[in-house]
């Protein structure tokens, strides 16, 4: 039986309080969950668990005895091991050489990958995983690559393993799996860590859960004495009401696909074939595992993404004859949305750029570009001190809302949305939600991508799912399984 | 920053093995001390602050353009072929209009040889950092060829242009002094640049392709014509730099012409933070220490080297500055 005592915890950044006094006890024969929202200070407190963080009081004792905290090589050697949300593995690299790189003796020794390896590939045979020791990384499945992290991590003498947001990247089948090997990990006697914001996750694998709000500890509790709905309400303080709008008033003839054909990036067809309308009033939900074709469906109908086949029209007409006003919420805000450099004003401008009333001519008008984009931060309850601010120094809350307001502030009769609330807290989904219902309300036709089934289905009005690139009736379960191929 | 390249001027002169103290009179001596010292500065930090501009306005469009250097040259290049049929022609233009007609003719050159490298990036994706330094190459051998072939004077002894006339030459404000009239256009050029960055839809986009390209293209906003755009603007204003010492203070071309302004515009550039008007600020410090080491090397033996070692520090310390700030950001968001 050992343990990892977190003691009195605390870490400041500037004025920003990460943690506040914490204190917690992990224990071996144990998977203990760590939940909260965004921001809550869950990476912080895992950052100074392994190493990677000296926190500004407190201490961290395995067994009783400190642990070098800010060094996280020393710690490493304790047996503590991070999983990271973004690998750390080299793409370039073989599974050989990736996996060898956790027991390298000194950086001058002579390495043999295929020697230093057996070890970690033997008891990734003992989990059922078939590794291909010879395969490029770079080249594998997200989910494949997590298991060679998970591999590299246990292959020295890991005691601890801190599995930040694991389930982040994966499939459903790929979660189950995960966890499988989580509950194996923790019969071996480890003492097993998992970071998550999604309750259902946490609730189906974890023994005990710890609930962490703006940088204090709210609760730990076992898991078989708490609710979801209870730690949701540790979670946010209150739970926000649940949406009460109305079916739409204004109902039509909206946007309509044809033998739609799109090329990806790499030239390949992405999009084979598809057929599909949503109507004016109407909230038609794509749902399917990533990668399937969603992003190159979304940019094709947002126009950003030249259509190779096929025919697009708006109440019945052409796209180049009756273009619809399109408003289009990227998938991935930091990459495709906003420009983090920038300000906050800067990033509403970007969607506004054929706005009359905020030029004269070439030039900015400066105070109508202000006075709109502060109307845009109180309407859209943005939490931000200025709109000089620059996006970077927003939360990923706020940071899609800036998205969302700009989007939605041009009325746009076509809205297309990829995957809206990813990587959001519980209030920020139900505020991402509200907006597109209300949308919907006022007669826009609605694009849904989601591949969380909870908000597909919340959502929608219709559902399809999309699988290689082509539209499955939704058929329940049986869609799902033909998206996961 | 300034404060911490006055440190590192201190450790360079003690490392020569000069008196620090006297070393750093005779710079300021040098560099403010009477109006003909001023001159020399304002003189200096002509040429770096349209080059500064350049690489400012190449660099927020996400351009990295390091050939200020040749647009500078084949800016000069086409001025002085404009020359050779407004002033020396069987009919000469007046002299205003030549004098305007070479500056624009100079702009003209410097943007065309930048979009020589825009349009390989935009059409082949050939590196900008690539494609710029080996243009520099290229433009260094044009100017060889001009000035002793189509533009050599008519003596033809030695390998430069004719001389343009007095008449055609910017105006002096004074006879012992270099500060002439378009010592006020890279001001001028300064403010522009800031306007049309930060008050004008081109320049809103041109600075959004710069900072996240894929948004732009979320939002329908073509990256590669802003990219372009961007390289001819950097490209005219290195051109332009080319113009004034051409037509301010050369008065012909040799193989010699350019001073290495093009690549000095990227410290300047950097130390101004890619703001167009604090790069006012820088092009006067490295113009100062210029004109101030000019004055030092009349006394020791280090001069010259010494701006450049500054000019050095002040690229890697800005660089390393910033990955240290980026890495705070990073971490106190994660």
């Amino acid at each position: 039986m050992s343990e990892l005592a977190v003691k009195g915890v605390a870490k400041r950044f500037g004025a920003l309080t990460a943690l506040q006094d914490v204190t917690l006890t992990f224990r071996s024969g144990e998977i203990h969950a760590v939940l909260g929202e965004n921001g809550a200070g869950k990476s912080t407190l895992m950052n100074v668990m392994s190493g990677f963080l000296a926190p500004d009081a407190g201490t961290v004792l395995l067994d009783g005895k400190p642990i070098p905290l800010g060094s996280a090589f020393e710690c490493k050697n304790l047996g503590i091991e991070m999983i990271h949300q973004h690998f750390t593995l080299v793409p370039e690299f073989s599974v050989a050489e990736n996996l060898s790189l956790a027991r390298l003796d000194s950086l001058y020794s002579p390495i043999d990958p295929l020697k230093n390896s057996a070890q970690a590939i033997l008891s990734g045979k003992d989990f059922g995983w078939d590794l291909d020791a010879g395969a490029k990384t770079g080249t594998l499945p997200v989910g494949v690559q997590q298991r060679i992290e998970i591999l590299k991590a246990i292959s020295g003498d890991a005691r601890v393993l801190i599995f930040d947001e694991p389930t982040a990247v994966l499939s459903p089948l790929e979660v189950e799996e995960l966890f499988r090997v989580l509950v194996r990990l923790r019969d071996a006697g480890k003492i097993v860590v998992l970071i998550a914001h999604k309750l259902s996750e946490v609730l189906s694998v974890a023994d005990r859960i710890s609930v962490l709000r703006l940088g204090k500890l709210i609760q730990t509790a076992d898991r078989a004495n708490v609710t979801a709905r209870q730690l949701a309400e540790w979670m946010v303080g209150e739970l926000p009401a649940a949406n009460t709008l109305e079916r739409p008033s204004e109902q039509g003839e909206g946007f309509e696909a044809r033998d739609l054909v799109v090329l990806g990036d790499r030239g390949e067809t992405a999009i084979d074939g598809v057929k599909f309308s949503v109507r004016r009033g109407e909230i038609f939900g794509i749902g399917g595992v990533d990668g399937n074709g969603q992003v190159e469906l979304a940019e094709a109908v947002a126009q950003v993404r030249t259509v190779k086949g096929g025919e697009l029209t708006w109440q019945a007409k052409p796209f180049d004859a009756e273009f619809p006003v399109i408003g289009y919420v990227p998938q991935d805000r930091q990459r495709d949305g906003l420009a983090l450099g920038m300000s906050i004003q800067d990033n509403m401008l970007i969607s506004a750029l054929r706005r009359k009333s905020l030029f004269k001519g070439p030039f900015l008008a400066m105070r109508a570009v202000r006075e709109w984009s502060q109307d845009l931060i109180a309407r859209f309850s943005i939490k931000a001190g200025s709109p000089n601010d620059s996006a970077k120094s927003l939360s990923g809350g706020n940071q899609q809302k800036v998205v969302v307001s700009r989007t939605l502030d041009r009325d746009p009769n076509l809205l297309i949305v990829v995957n809206p609330t990813r990587g959001l807290d519980i209030k920020a989904t139900q505020y991402v939600h509200d907006r597109i219902l209300e949308a919907r309300q006022r007669g826009a036709a609605v694009l849904l991508f989601s591949a969380d089934l909870d908000e597909l289905y919340a959502l929608s009005d219709r559902t399809m799912f999309l699988s290689k690139g082509r539209l499955l009736e939704d058929t329940g379960a049986a869609a799902l399984v033909g998206g996961e191929a | 920053m300034i404060g911490g390249l006055i440190v590192v001027l201190v450790l360079t002169l003690l490392a020569f093995r000069l008196p620090v103290g006297e070393s750093l009179k005779m710079l300021a001596d040098g560099a403010f001390g009477d109006k003909f010292a001023i001159s020399r500065t304002a003189v200096k930090a002509c040429p770096l602050l349209l080059t500064g501009l350049g690489m400012v306005v190449a660099w927020r469009s996400g351009m990295y353009n390091i050939g200020g250097e040749g647009q500078f040259i084949v800016g000069g290049v086409f001025g002085a072929a404009a020359a050779k049929f407004l002033a020396f022609g069987p009919h000469p233009a007046p002299a205003w209009v030549s004098t305007t007609l070479i500056l624009l003719s100079c702009c003209i050159g410097g943007a065309f040889w930048a979009w020589l490298a825009g349009w390989l990036y935009v059409r082949r994706g050939v590196a900008v950092v690539i494609s710029t330094i080996l243009l520099n190459f290229v433009a260094l051998q044009f100017l060889g060829y001009c000035v002793s072939g189509p533009l050599q004077q008519s003596k033809m002894q030695v390998p430069l242009t004719e001389t343009l006339p007095d008449a055609v030459m910017l105006p002096k404000l004074s006879r012992q002094m270099d500060v002439h009239l378009g010592t006020m256009l890279p001001l001028i050029a300064a403010v522009a640049v800031f306007i049309y960055l930060y008050r004008t839809r081109p320049g809103f986009c041109l600075r959004l392709v710069g900072e996240n390209p894929n948004a732009a293209r979320a939002s329908r906003i073509d990256a590669s014509r802003y990219q372009l755009q961007g390289m001819m603007v950097s490209g005219a204003l290195c051109g332009l730099a080319g113009g004034i010492e051409y037509v301010g203070i050369a008065g012909q071309l040799g193989t010699d012409f350019s001073q290495q302004w093009g690549f000095l515009g990227i410290p300047v550039a950097l130390l101004g933070a890619l703001h167009p008007l604090a790069c006012v600020g820088s092009s006067v410090f490295f113009g100062a220490l210029f004109a101030g080491s000019e004055n030092l090397a009349r006394f020791t033996s280090a001069g010259a080297t010494l701006v450049y070692i500054i000019q050095a520090v002040a690229v890697l310390g800005y660089v390393g500055i910033k990955a240290y700030s980026d890495r705070r950001v990073a971490v106190e968001a994660g």
